[in-house]
């Protein structure tokens, strides 16, 4: 049987929990010979509704869009720093618009085989306002997903990949 | 983090005492201080008039979304205060305001916070909500209302 995973992406949002998917999802390339993709999204979709629900202004609309293209910039470039330390080849990605969204249009277009992600919050409001852009996409992908959790048990499997 | 997962008592204040829009941002800063939130009080206070001055955040129907970026903060702050008598805020619609959502980002978080932003503001559109916010009568009913549990 072959390999069942050629390509894996991992969504990177700069949060704690995505960069220790990351490092997971490198590990993961690493002992399966897999293509990694890190993604990111800016998320313009949600931008637009805080300037339509006049919580931003036009100004903080442009403002925050460059921030997060700085930001996504910056975290693919840090993703990718720590593949390279382990001899992993890393394809960086990202794209605007709605999260969810453009993670599940990514899946089909790059035909992934696994999606990674980083841990979820534990509390689940049964409040449809409070949603999460990463969980809306892991119900809605195609492929399989895998949630990395154990942030110390993943630094010492990553620090142990030689 | 998600936004959920900031939804703590102790960032809830009920009532808030204050009477005007200046002593209103300061009580919701006041209220991550002495959460333990934030270390530079005056910094962030600061960052939030700032944001007021260009244009008031009071919205619609009762509610206000004070926020700014502040390198005074290494992750996503929230306070949550609840005025059941109304404060004139400068809303939008020019009613008092009731809900209070401070929101405080770190610089390189732009993301997590405009998402946390649209949840706010998603949460602001359902009336009952809103309405079960205003007379609660503890911050552990905030509580529980938000999580729905």
């Amino acid at each position: 049987m072959s390999n069942p995973i050629k390509r894996i992406m991992v969504y990177v949002d700069g949060t704690e929990q995505s960069v220790t998917a990351a490092q997971y999802a490198i590990c993961l390339a690493s002992f399966s010979g897999a293509e990694l993709i890190a993604y990111y999204v800016i998320n313009t979709r949600a931008v637009e509704d805080l300037l339509k629900a006049r919580i931003f202004l036009k100004d903080e609309q442009v403002e925050y869009e460059h921030d997060m293209e700085a930001d996504a910039e910056r975290y693919l470039n840090y993703i990718n720093e720590l593949a390279v330390k382990k001899g992993v080849s890393v394809i960086k990605k990202r794209s605007r618009g709605s999260v969810h969204r453009e993670i599940v249009d990514s899946i089909e277009a790059d035909d992934v085989d696994l999606l990674v992600i980083g841990e979820l919050s534990r509390i689940r409001s049964r409040r449809d306002e409070f949603f999460d852009e990463t969980e809306r996409a892991m119900r809605a992908v195609s492929c399989s997903v895998l949630i990395v959790k154990d942030e110390d048990r993943v630094w010492e499997m990553y620090e142990s990949l030689v | 983090m998600a936004l959920i997962d900031l939804v703590v008592e102790k960032i809830v204040k009920i009532p808030l005492e204050s009477q005007d829009k200046p002593d209103i941002l300061r009580e919701l800063v006041r209220i991550l201080k002495d959460a333990g939130e934030i270390d530079d009080f005056d910094a962030v206070l600061q960052g939030v008039q700032d944001r007021e001055d260009k244009q008031s955040t009071g919205l619609e129907q009762g509610i206000a979304v004070p926020h700014c970026k502040s390198a005074a903060v290494s992750s996503l702050k929230l306070a949550i205060g609840i005025a059941p008598q109304g404060i004139d805020f400068d809303s939008m619609d020019g009613q008092p305001t009731n809900l209070f959502f401070l929101l405080i980002a770190s610089p390189g978080l732009s993301g997590p916070h405009v998402e946390a932003l649209a949840e706010i503001a998603k949460l602001s559109r359902s009336k009952a909500v809103c309405k079960a916010l205003v007379h609660a009568e503890s911050a552990q009913e905030v509580v529980e209302l938000l999580k729905g549990s």
